[in-house]
């Protein structure tokens, strides 16, 4: 393709496609680059390989079934999705959960937050060349897994929150297993931070990569640990908490120059965050009801149903005819491993949802990435990609 | 309440329920003073402000700018289609703008801009936010509603021959449409090098055999194996 | 040789290559000498123990081939000790995650430019069927589009399922005739030529 530049000299540019197969795990996505040599002069990006219709879906069947489909969301923290649109229904009835449920829920939000950023930043690593991160992030995050095939059947797309509180109450032993599993995370945490931190090739490779101003974040939509490697010090579960977060004792980890090494660099301070959030909240954990009482929510449970009439009905009702939200418009969020992930319910009463509109926090940082990458050698659009944590699962919902 | 906007690295008080409330009084008071705003009672927990379109861009303009509102982050743009709502009685689709403040936390609001069926058109705001070019872009693809004013208003999510806007409550969930080749991205491509400043001099050469056979706007071409007779 | 999709049936029709009446496959006679079993063997062993896959993963069952790919479960002993990122450098297609109308000509040419003996496993629900999505966009089964040797159930399938599909294609492949189909494919050229 012969352009003439700004300048007003005569080049041709190659145009080549990075994407939709794309090598390490980011799957369904596309750029398509006019290259000066090994610059970017151009960039425009395509979504919607992944594009499977959740929205069509869930107003196909009733409120519970609806999540299995978060979990396929963000696909590496299924558990965070399940728990925010379990959290926004139960918003539009201004339901609690029990104390119990909270406590489960912020822990297994933070083990979630955990097993995301390691694969972020193991694959991050990877795509840069550095292959023995991967191991070290994966192992742990195979012990996480093993405690979630316990908890709820499943390794990866758990559906383990219910609209009310939980599936169940954890196993005996779930407990250990927790406590055991925080170390060894830390363990491999440690270890790639002495691997990458101070490396001079990874710094090489990131720092000064694909920056983005805080107001420039900020116009694009940018929210989570992309939006704090600019310095900005946001994040939902200390802005607007939720599941009473105001009671732990964490802190919020931001960056300075939001470039690519800041970008990762804040996930791997952010999980050291969650591990002592893990450990606060353990420490809290009591024995108690998993699921609310409300009738309108929570299945009544075998020995009323077998013995009384309404709860017979009540549970009849609940599964066949689905949950009934009241009538209305709510858009309710949580803060995911990525960002702001927010759930806009649109409910005409019945059990069926009229609408469900999930605002994706990586849609943003992707759109931006056209704009991030133009100026940059290729190698550098490699590495600004995967700092961004795109989950396709997400974006194209 | 705070009443200073803060700087984006000084960390928020945390909102409150009394923030929240407090908020919503004082900007539903200056939206329908400013902007014939109205308060939406489909939502029952916090404001959604309707306000027609002509008046759209300088809401939001205005709340994206001034100092005691400063609702500065655009979380989404969705439509919703409310054809066959139970009760329903006005038009067919609403676009709705979620907006959020990063420098007060209890700032949170909904607008809303009725669309008729027939002219389904909202005036774009992509130039004050950066990212409503995708979200308008989303919008269209799914719900078919035009952003006037957009400069690239085509499909984000479906592919490049599909016909008709899928999350409207009239298109059959399983109607499913075959691609026989994907969109080359020439035109998009050479447009972002124009706006950075470059002149196209020569157009890129196609070596795709499969791209030979499709014009550029992507309209069907038949390929080695032809698939396209399997759609249903 | 995998499955192939039969749009080059040249060979078979009319001429001295029909088979005799009677015969259990194209050729009697010639693929059941102890030569031709033994190199077959040897052949099979051989592609069995080195297959080279190339993930094409898009959501999440492309997550658990990741932690397949991890120590735990090691498909490094299969002999795929460096997933390929190109598909000019593999043998085996793992299509991982759910295909969409967008994505099915991009994973039909992926397979087109890989070279044969070639195969695929279709991993997970998605794959195989279009999954739990069923809608205006989801294709159906990536057997739609490309020819499917194992199916894996499951949703994401465990890593041991994964297992199983492997082990199961390596008993096809050993299966499969390297004899047979060299003389398939000296047919189909001289009925062209």
């Amino acid at each position: 393709m012969k352009v003439q530049t700004p300048e007003g000299e005569h080049v041709d540019l190659l145009t080549v496609n990075i994407g939709p197969s794309h090598p390490a795990t980011h799957g369904a996505l596309r750029a398509f680059v006019a290259l000066d040599g090994e610059i970017i002069r151009a960039a425009s990006t395509e979504i919607g390989y992944l594009h499977r219709g959740f929205e069509k879906m869930v107003e196909q069947g009733t409120y519970q079934q609806v999540l299995p489909y978060t979990d396929r969301l963000n696909y590496c923290s299924a558990i965070l999705n399940n728990i925010g649109f379990s959290h926004t229904v139960e918003k539009m009835f201004e339901v609690e959960v029990p104390e119990r449920a909270t406590t489960l829920r912020v822990l297994l939000s933070e083990l979630s937050r955990l097993i995301d950023h390691q694969v972020c930043i193991a694959a991050a690593a990877v795509d840069l060349g550095a292959l023995t991160n991967y191991w070290y992030l994966f192992n742990p995050r195979e012990e996480v897994y093993s405690i979630w095939e316990k908890l709820s059947g499943a390794r990866l797309t758990n559906a383990f929150t219910r609209i009310g509180g939980l599936y169940r109450d954890t196993y005996e032993g779930f407990e250990t297993d927790v406590r055991d599993v925080l170390p060894k995370i830390e363990k491999g945490l440690d270890d790639a931070f002495k691997l990458l931190e101070h490396n001079r090739i990874f710094i090489d490779r990131t720092r000064g990569v694909c920056p983005i101003t805080a107001e420039q974040a900020v116009s694009w939509g940018w929210t989570g640990p992309c939006l704090r490697a600019t310095g900005v010090d946001r994040d939902l579960r200390k802005d607007d908490p939720y599941l009473s977060y105001e009671t732990y004792d964490f802190q919020t980890v931001i960056g300075s120059t939001g470039d690519t090494y800041d970008r990762l660099l804040v996930r791997m301070y952010e999980m050291r965050e969650s591990l002592s959030i893990c450990r606060q909240a353990l420490s809290r954990l009591k024995p108690g009801p998993v699921n609310t009482a409300d009738a309108r929510l929570s299945l009544p449970g075998h020995d009323k149903t077998y013995h009384d009439m309404e709860a017979l009905i009540n549970q009849f009702k609940l599964v066949y005819e689905g949950i009934r939200a009241p009538a209305g418009e709510f858009y309710g969020s949580i803060e995911a491993a990525n960002g702001e992930l927010g759930f806009f319910i649109v409910s005409d009463g019945t059990g069926k949802p009229w609408k469900i509109k999930v605002r994706p926090p990586c849609f943003t940082q992707f759109a931006a990435y056209a704009d991030l990458v133009e100026g940059s050698l290729v190698a550098d659009a490699i590495a600004c990609l995967s700092s961004l944590n795109i989950i396709a699962g997400e974006l194209d919902r | 309440m705070t009443s200073q906007p803060l700087g984006l690295n000084q960390a928020l008080t945390p909102a409150t329920a009394e923030h929240r409330k407090a908020f919503e009084t004082k900007a539903f008071e200056i939206l329908s003073q400013k902007f014939e705003a109205a308060m939406d009672p489909r939502d029952r927990w916090s404001l959604t402000a309707i306000v027609p379109g002509s008046r759209l861009r300088e809401c939001v303009h205005f709340l994206r700018d001034d100092p005691a509102m400063r609702l500065d982050l655009l979380l989404d743009i969705t439509a919703v289609d409310y054809l066959g709502y139970p009760g329903h009685d006005a038009a067919r689709y609403a676009v709705v703008y979620n907006l959020r403040s990063q420098r007060f936390a209890a700032h949170r609001l909904r607008l809303k801009v009725w669309v008729e069926e027939e002219d389904p058109q909202v005036p774009s705001i992509h130039d004050f936010f950066e990212i409503a070019n995708w979200q308008e872009r989303e919008t269209w693809d799914q719900y078919g509603i035009d952003f006037s004013g957009h400069p690239d208003l085509r499909r984000l999510l479906n592919h490049i021959e599909f016909t008709g806007h899928p999350l409207r409550k009239d298109y059959p969930v399983r109607k499913r449409q075959w691609l026989s080749t994907n969109d080359p991205l020439i035109l998009p491509l050479e447009a972002r090098l124009e706006a950075n400043g470059f002149v196209v001099l020569e157009h890129v050469a196609v070596n795709s055999p499969s791209v030979e056979e499709t014009d550029l706007l992507g309209k069907s071409a038949v390929e080695k194996i032809n698939y396209v007779e399997k759609a249903k | 040789m995998g499955a192939e999709a039969t749009t080059a049936t040249l060979a078979t029709s009319a001429g001295s290559l029909e088979p005799p009446v009677g015969a259990l496959h194209q050729d009697a006679g010639l693929n059941q000498t102890f030569m031709t079993t033994t190199i077959d063997a040897v052949v099979g062993w051989g592609r069995k123990n080195s297959l080279w896959p190339f993930t094409f993963g898009t959501a999440c069952c492309a997550i658990e081939f990741m932690a397949l790919a991890g120590s735990k479960f090691d498909i490094a002993r299969f002999g795929a000790e460096f997933i390929r990122f190109s598909p000019r450098h593999s043998d085996l297609l793992v299509v991982a995650g759910t295909i969409t109308y967008k994505q099915a000509p991009i994973l039909r040419r992926i397979w087109e430019q890989m070279m044969e003996p070639r195969w695929v496993l279709s991993v997970g629900a998605c794959a195989s069927t279009g999954g739990f999505y069923d809608c205006y966009c989801t294709l159906p089964g990536i057997d739609e589009v490309i020819p499917v040797d194992v199916y894996v159930a499951g949703c994401p399938p465990r890593p041991e399922a994964y297992l199983d599909a492997i082990i199961q294609l390596q008993q096809k492949i050993q299966d499969a005739s390297y004899m047979q189909d060299r003389q398939n494919r000296s047919h189909e050229r001289i009925q062209i030529g």
